[in-house]
């Protein structure tokens, strides 16, 4: 892990910033959310591509590439983690601003 | 919280650009990511001994071909490769080198390279082998065509290169080691080549054994050639030692009796066994003959040229091969030298007295035997007999004073009937032939000194 993190770090950054700008969009965003059984959905798909993973049951460069895949999701999820929460944030003091006002 | 479970409902978008960039580090980070691998696990095996190392890299997954010479040593290779940071999977496809029974090693010399053959137990000791090799034999080329395999016996290293050591001894042929024996075939480069060869196998390792040393050395070469026109004896070739070198240069003189000797022997070992008695006889045959060569080959005596008359002629064809020792081969080749045109007898007694007086006849000390070193010049004086069959020869016999008188008188008849036996035996008319005895009575030197007695003691011909 800490050599991919290494190898890949310019990548992950990648990740992080589209996850940054993604958490950001996504507090004031219109787009229908995922619904909440597709979420457990695509929580479970998930869950299963990490064990596969871990487990090294795809050889190769495959295996590499889905390896790459999920370490560029946790940046990408940590991004919109803190994107969402410092948006909020802004959000909420303009709108305490406004009603003060 | 709740907030952030609501918000990442709308995540989703995010993700397609987020594909699009793995897209990208896939493409871009795996060739160098693979070759990382690579290079890394190679740098990890550089102290391991292995043989056809090969890594191939797919993804994070390192797939190791390698021949190691030890099960330890096999399993320490993959962990190694194990241990690189990155490496996910270790595809192991090690094996062990074969072993080889019987474990056979080889240096074959021909005339232009040695090759090295078989099997070296591993990749440093064979590289060392190698270069002893070139050491051994600078500007020779060598040709490894060893493989690798186990099961090389215990010291193996010195016995090869003890046997490199020797291969310069060879002209050409081959030294095998098959497990513990030793075998060695071929030719020497040089005369004693093969008896150096034996003495320093002697300093094998213990446990090595020599099998079976076929080592041949080349002919030993003795060679003699009788030359009327420059009236010379040209001795070439090898002999054992000195003392040899100095028995057969003295016996060479006394039998070629007018020729002058021409010594360009050398001392070399490897004579085989009787060798003075086999080339002694040999020279005595070469002696009788007016023109002739002997060659001494190993054991083969081959003697070829002109004997002085028919007898002769016959005599040395057989009498040779009962005077060598037994095991040499004799091959006589002898014509006979046309005759002389006949002289009378005045020019037949000039003749006589000019060979008496480059040699004289000897007998045994005390005795009426014929000496064998005066067979050449005999042959000489029925030689001259023959070109004047008329001339009646009286053969007279002289000692000197030295004991009875009556008893020299006897021991001088005795000898001029010995050279006159000679004569008739060679083929001349008993009749012409008068044997007479002057015991002490006539000396043509004082007797009281060695040399003056040794002048005395003689055999005259005189032609009536």
């Amino acid at each position: 892990m800490a050599f991919l993190v290494a190898f890949h770090w310019g990548w992950l950054a990648g990740a992080f910033a589209i996850g940054l700008a993604m958490g950001w969009i996504a507090v004031v965003h219109r787009a229908p959310a995922v619904s909440g059984w597709l979420t457990w959905l695509l929580g479970a798909i998930a869950a299963a591509l990490v064990a596969t993973a871990v487990a090294c049951w795809v050889p190769g460069r495959p295996g590499y590439w889905l390896e790459l895949l999920l370490i560029l999701f946790v940046p990408y999820l940590v991004g919109c983690a803190i994107g969402s929460w410092l948006r909020a944030l802004v959000v909420t003091r303009s709108m305490r601003r406004r009603s003060a006002a | 919280m709740r907030g952030l479970f609501r918000w990442s409902g709308k995540w989703w978008p995010g993700v397609i650009p987020l594909i699009v960039l793995w897209g990208f580090a896939a493409w871009t980070s795996t060739v160098p990511l693979e070759n990382d691998l690579a290079s890394r696990s190679s740098a990890a095996l550089k102290g391991a001994v292995l043989d056809k190392t090969s890594i191939a890299v797919d993804g994070r997954d390192v797939s190791l071909r390698a021949d190691a010479f030890s099960e330890t040593g096999r399993r320490d290779a993959v962990a190694a490769v194990d241990g690189v940071a990155g490496v996910r999977l270790v595809n192991d496809q090690t094996r062990l080198v074969p072993e080889a029974k019987p474990f056979v090693w080889s240096a074959e010399r021909d005339v232009v390279r040695v090759t090295l053959g078989g099997n070296a137990p591993l990749p440093a000791l064979k590289g060392r082998l190698v270069e002893a090799t070139r050491a051994a034999l600078p500007g020779v080329e060598v040709a490894d065509q060893m493989g690798l395999a186990r099961g090389a016996p215990p010291r193996f290293e010195d016995a090869a290169l003890l046997l490199i050591g020797q291969i310069g001894k060879l002209k050409d042929g081959k030294f095998t080691i098959s497990d513990s024996d030793v075998t060695l075939s071929g030719m020497a480069r040089e005369l004693g080549g093969r008896e150096a060869l034996a003495a320093a196998l002697a300093k094998l390792p213990d446990g090595f054994k020599v099998a079976s040393n076929e080592v041949k050395a080349p002919p030993y070469i003795f060679q003699a050639y009788k030359d009327p026109v420059a009236v010379t004896v040209t001795l070439s070739g090898n002999v054992p030692d000195e003392n040899i070198h100095a028995v057969v240069v003295g016996a060479s003189s006394r039998k070629f009796f007018s020729e002058k000797v021409v010594d360009n022997l050398k001392n070399s070992v490897g004579a085989p066994a009787n060798f003075v008695n086999a080339v002694v006889p040999a020279l005595g045959a070469l002696s009788r003959l007016s023109t002739g060569t002997l060659v001494v080959s190993d054991r083969d005596i081959k003697i070829s040229g002109d004997a002085l008359y028919d007898a002769a002629a016959a005599q040395i064809r057989t009498g040779l091969a009962k005077d060598v020792p037994q095991g040499w081969q004799v091959k006589a080749e002898i014509s006979v030298k046309p005759a002389a045109a006949p002289v009378d007898p005045t020019v037949c007694q000039q003749l006589f007295s000019d060979v008496l007086g480059k040699a004289k006849i000897r007998f045994e000390t005390g005795r009426s035997d014929l000496d064998r070193d005066s067979t050449g010049l005999l042959d000489r004086l029925v030689e001259i007999a023959f070109r004047c069959p008329t001339a009646n020869v009286d053969i007279i016999g002289h000692t000197d004073a030295e004991g009875d008188s009556a008893a020299n008188q006897v021991l001088s008849q005795k000898r001029a009937q010995a050279v006159a036996d000679y004569l008739v035996k060679a083929g001349l008319p008993a009749d012409r032939f008068t044997p007479i005895g002057y015991g002490s009575t006539q000396p043509i030197a004082s007797n009281d000194t060695a040399d003056g007695r040794a002048q005395n003691r003689r055999i005259e011909f005189v032609v009536r």
